[in-house]
């Protein structure tokens, strides 16, 4: 029996970073972007999600900021320049990439 | 314990694994994030240790997660080179202690205490190997990761896949290089007539045997002719075939076979040069076993069509 599951996670993997970014096009912390794209219908573990977001922070893609509103001090995440521009160029490669894929499923020519 | 304590000791243990100026930033974000995860469960009701070590059993080994934290690093040993540089590794401890070990179990007394004095000694000073395989391929590491890998491989350095193809100039001082030493040991053989003003000790150091003259040392003759009739046919296609690979390694079989019937007779009358010439033989022997397994190595293999039902 074939594991889907392990080959869903690995497909999910591919756009996790687009996916991300997508989202913090609006400053967000760590467990409200989580929920926000759990609520998109993309669930990101959060051991994975939380160490993705410093690593994008320390490649310079992010912004982030500890500010205390209405409850204890949080960090907050906001797109830089660089991630800004990496995400429209991602988007972009995205929207080929899914139209590609939506041919090879359909199985049309050409 | 309570839902907090087992937060602040299991962030505690993943920034343990994080350089120290990183820590006290990703802790306190951390210990805040896992706080909301856990109220998020929990929703109205009080969390409690069992949520607690749900989530925390969900997030990760605390290594794991702080392995999440760091950027990439760089590999040390290529997926594809581990199984032979394992093996490598083991075999190379093997070796080792084959060679020393039965001498333990030889012998009068206690072999306990010369297993004890074995282990302390080549059993463990064995890995000394693998040691040093690591610390080079640290090295060749390093040194790999300061290149650009992203740098395209090009078609120069592609037409390396072509290991038969020779470099013309270089067969020529090899052929020219063989033939100059196969008329310099013809002239051995006739030193006399060849250099009559040599003093006569020298003469009689190179006097060869009648016997070897006669019957084993013509042979020879025939091997040289192949070797260069192989090499010029090299030369001439400009690459190595598989019929001149096959060619050379028969040749070589062939000199290792006339090579061990010339050290079980005499060479040389003198016995001092006889027996520095056999010491020879057998490096030479040395030297022709690994060409022969250097052209095994390169012969080209033809690539097995699958099975089609």
């Amino acid at each position: 029996m074939v594991d889907a599951s392990k080959h869903e996670q690995d497909l999910r993997k591919g756009v996790l970073v687009l996916a991300v970014l997508s989202q913090l096009r609006e400053r967000q912390y760590g467990y409200s972007l989580r929920q926000a794209l759990a609520e998109r219908g993309m669930p990101i573990e959060e051991g994975t999600l939380y160490p993705l977001l410093r690593r994008l922070e320390s490649q310079g893609l992010l912004d982030s900021q500890w500010q205390a509103e209405n409850g204890p001090p949080r960090r907050y995440y906001l797109l830089s320049d660089r991630g800004a521009a990496l995400y429209r160029e991602l988007a972009s490669s995205w929207d080929s990439l899914a139209t590609v894929m939506t041919t090879l499923l359909k199985g049309e020519e050409r | 314990m309570k839902p907090d304590a087992l937060i602040e000791s299991y962030v505690a243990d993943v920034v343990r694994h994080l350089p120290r100026r990183q820590r006290a930033d990703v802790a306190f974000e951390l210990r805040s994030l896992l706080a909301d995860e856990l109220e998020g469960r929990a929703g109205d009701a009080e969390p409690t240790a069992a949520d607690a070590l749900d989530l925390l059993a969900g997030f990760g080994r605390p290594a794991d997660v702080a392995d999440r934290y760091r950027p990439a690093g760089f590999t040390i040993i290529r997926p594809a080179e581990a199984p032979r540089f394992a093996l490598i590794a083991l075999i190379g401890v093997a070796l080792q202690w084959i060679g020393t070990l039965p001498a333990v179990f030889v012998g009068e007394g206690d072999w306990l205490n010369r297993l004890a004095q074995w282990w302390l000694s080549w059993g463990l000073g064995a890995f000394w190997w693998p040691g040093i395989l690591v610390s080079l391929s640290i090295v060749a590491a390093l040194v790999g990761s300061r290149r650009d890998s992203t740098a395209e491989w090009t078609p120069r350095e592609a037409a390396a896949l072509d290991r038969d193809r020779i470099s013309r100039p270089l067969y020529v001082l090899a052929i020219a290089g063989g033939l100059v030493g196969v008329a310099v040991l013809l002239a051995v053989v006739s030193l006399e007539s060849v250099l009559p003003g040599l003093p006569r000790p020298l003469l009689d150091a190179f006097e060869f045997d009648a016997g070897f003259l006669s019957t084993r040392a013509p042979w020879a003759l025939a091997l040289w002719a192949a070797s260069f009739a192989g090499l010029i046919a090299v030369l001439v296609a400009g690459r190595w075939s598989r019929g001149t690979r096959i060619l050379a390694i028969a040749v070589d079989a062939g000199w290792l076979a006339l090579l061990i019937w010339w050290a079980t007779g005499p060479v040389f009358v003198s016995p001092l040069a006889d027996s520095v010439t056999r010491g020879c033989l057998l490096l030479v022997a040395a030297f022709v076993v690994w060409d022969a397994v250097a052209s095994a190595r390169r012969l080209p293999r033809r690539i097995p069509a699958p099975a089609v039902p």
